[in-house]
């Protein structure tokens, strides 16, 4: 297809980030949803609103605090200079901590609708019949609420896969480590290489067309009564 | 099985306040819709936290607010058939029978016999097949053979006939009593309906508006009349070895036999509402009404705005109700002797 070492480094990066992002954020983001989705607490209108977050605000300010926060001076960079570790800015988990954060709500969001969905009904019934919460949880809740998982999953991935503002703003432009395939399309264009542009754009173009293709095919028979 | 509970749980402008001691295998909590029977069973499941109060079931503390116990449902071993049966969508149906019973029934322990239960309940044609599609009564069925897979200490049914149809309903009904006696699990049975609760149940407690009674026998429960039900009296009949002829079938019956428009083979089971007894004083000449029973009176008693009338034939017991006048005009006196006459139609057959 034409497309240069660099463009598939790119790319390649593009599908290890959002690959590791969802991952973690099925991990972090499952329990939140629940809580969200089964909490009484007056807590909840707060968390929910700090968690949609970054659907409104521009990734740049999201850059830029993450970024302050992960600097030297920041929380997060003292604590990771205390663990030996070095800074996050301008590096692969720099990004994905960045990206667990802007991609949160594409995970949380779906998944808790889906758990407010399934109800007390069959939580109680697993209850009655022995079932403790935790194992409910994974033998009732989770297998129910699958068409969530998949949705949220395939959201949180399209979504990373889309990021540009706040990479740039966290890890920069450096080939193989943070150049992604928005920012290597940027590139291009400030190159004023147009044919690479299109040649990337338009696989990225067909790649978000699939995904919401399967998304969209997926919904009637995702729907349980 | 002894259940003793005495508790208070509020909700926004109800509350429900219970201090009775239950002792007994089938037990029913009977009242009107909105009156507190399906919170009773979530307190007693474990679905619900009261406010204060102790519930023990068989010397076990399921809950007690002074002494700081609260068994979570998973621990009670108290099995709920639900209203709305409450299938695993995603589980079939052999794998929906056997959830409670992986997690209840620990390794060695007899627990019940899969097999025989399956045969009992007539799910073998069923148990590869996903749940969605399954007609309401076969879910309630599957949803029986669940909760008692789970061999519970006690089984609480929550209303489990009123999302059927009537003949599904009087269908189900052998399966409910013949299941729980069969493998010994004692059940609450819950219903607003009298007549399911005098199939289930030797006795019942009545809540309403949040108050719990003391359960009474269930003869007197339905004698009694009971405010929220306006319905009549009535007579169930168990009939068997019946045999038709002349557009009719006789069945024996206490001192005779009595004549029906409908039957069948084995036992069967007839209601009767006790206003379509006609009482006479002597012995008429001839009548169009097929049966004309002499009956000794053994009983009268107020049904509210009537007189309930108890009568019996040769061994076998009827209950008629007439209005105060018309019983003021018969004089009628236990101890004497009526002419009980019902029409062949009168009879309608439950199963």
């Amino acid at each position: 297809m034409g497309l240069s070492s660099s463009d598939i480094e790119a790319i390649w990066l593009t599908i290890r980030l959002a690959s590791v992002v969802t991952l973690i954020l099925l991990l972090v983001g499952t329990p939140i949803a629940w809580w969200l989705a089964r909490t009484p607490s007056r807590c909840k209108g707060m968390i929910g609103a700090v968690v949609a977050l970054p659907l409104v605000l521009p990734p740049s300010v999201l850059g830029f605090y993450l970024l302050l926060a992960m600097g030297p001076h920041g929380p997060v960079g003292q604590l990771t200079r205390s663990l030996g570790v070095e800074a996050l800015p301008f590096t692969f988990w720099g990004l994905v901590l960045a990206s667990v954060f802007y991609s949160l709500p594409f995970m949380i969001q779906p998944l808790q609708n889906a758990f407010e969905a399934i109800g007390d009904r069959p939580l109680e019934a697993a209850a009655t019949l022995g079932a403790s919460p935790l194992d409910a949880f994974f033998t009732v809740a989770v297998p129910l609420a699958r068409p969530g998982f998949l949705t949220a999953s395939i959201l949180t991935f399209a979504h990373t896969v889309g990021e540009f503002g706040v990479v740039l703003m966290i890890g920069g432009n450096i080939p193989g480590v943070t150049r992604v395939a928005s920012v290597q399309i940027y590139d291009h264009v400030e190159a004023m290489e147009y044919a690479s542009a299109h040649r990337l754009s338009a696989i990225m173009l067909i790649f978000s067309f699939l995904v919401l293709l399967a998304l969209y095919a997926k919904r009637p028979s995702g729907r349980r009564d | 099985m002894k259940l003793t509970i005495q508790a208070r749980k509020s909700f926004n402008n109800f509350t429900l306040s219970a201090d009775v001691a239950l002792s007994g295998e089938r037990i029913g909590i009977f009242g009107p819709s909105g009156g507190g029977k399906s919170t009773l069973v979530r307190l007693i499941a474990g679905l619900e936290t009261p406010e204060s109060g102790e519930i023990c079931l068989d010397g076990d503390v399921l809950f007690s607010r002074s002494r700081r116990i609260n068994l979570p449902p998973e621990k009670r071993r108290i099995a709920i058939v639900f209203q709305d049966a409450r299938l695993f969508p995603h589980l079939n149906v052999h794998s929906n029978l056997l959830y409670g019973c992986k997690r209840c029934v620990k390794k060695g322990e007899a627990g019940i016999d899969f097999a025989r239960l399956v045969t009992t309940l007539q799910l073998e044609e069923l148990l590869e097949r996903g749940v969605e599609n399954l007609s309401g009564g076969q879910k309630q069925r599957v949803a029986l053979g669940r909760a008692i897979l789970a061999n519970p200490r006690l089984l609480l049914m929550d209303e489990p006939l009123s999302a059927l149809d009537d003949t599904l309903r009087f269908q189900i009904i052998p399966y409910l009593r013949s299941v729980s006696e069969e493998f010994g699990i004692p059940y609450l049975f819950i219903s607003h309906s009298l007549l399911e609760m005098r199939l289930m149940t030797d006795q019942a407690m009545a809540v309403e508006g949040g108050k719990v009674s003391a359960p009474q026998a269930i003869e007197a429960l339905a004698r009694s009349r009971v405010v929220w039900d306006r319905s009549d009296y009535v007579n169930l009949l168990k009939l068997r070895d019946g045999e038709a002829g002349d557009g009719l079938y006789a069945y024996p019956f206490g001192a005779g036999r009595i004549y029906l428009w409908e039957g069948g083979a084995g036992e069967v089971l007839f209601e009767l509402a006790a206003r379509e007894i006609m009482l006479l004083r002597g012995k008429p000449e001839a009548i169009s009404a097929r049966n004309l029973l002499p009956c000794t009176i053994v009983d009268i008693f107020d049904q509210q705005n009537r007189i309930g009338v108890e009568l019996d034939y040769g061994g076998a017991r009827l209950i008629a109700t007439v209005v105060r006048q018309a019983a003021a005009e018969l004089q009628l006196k236990v101890g004497e002797t009526v002419y009980a006459v019902i029409k062949a139609s009168a009879f309608r057959r439950i199963y």
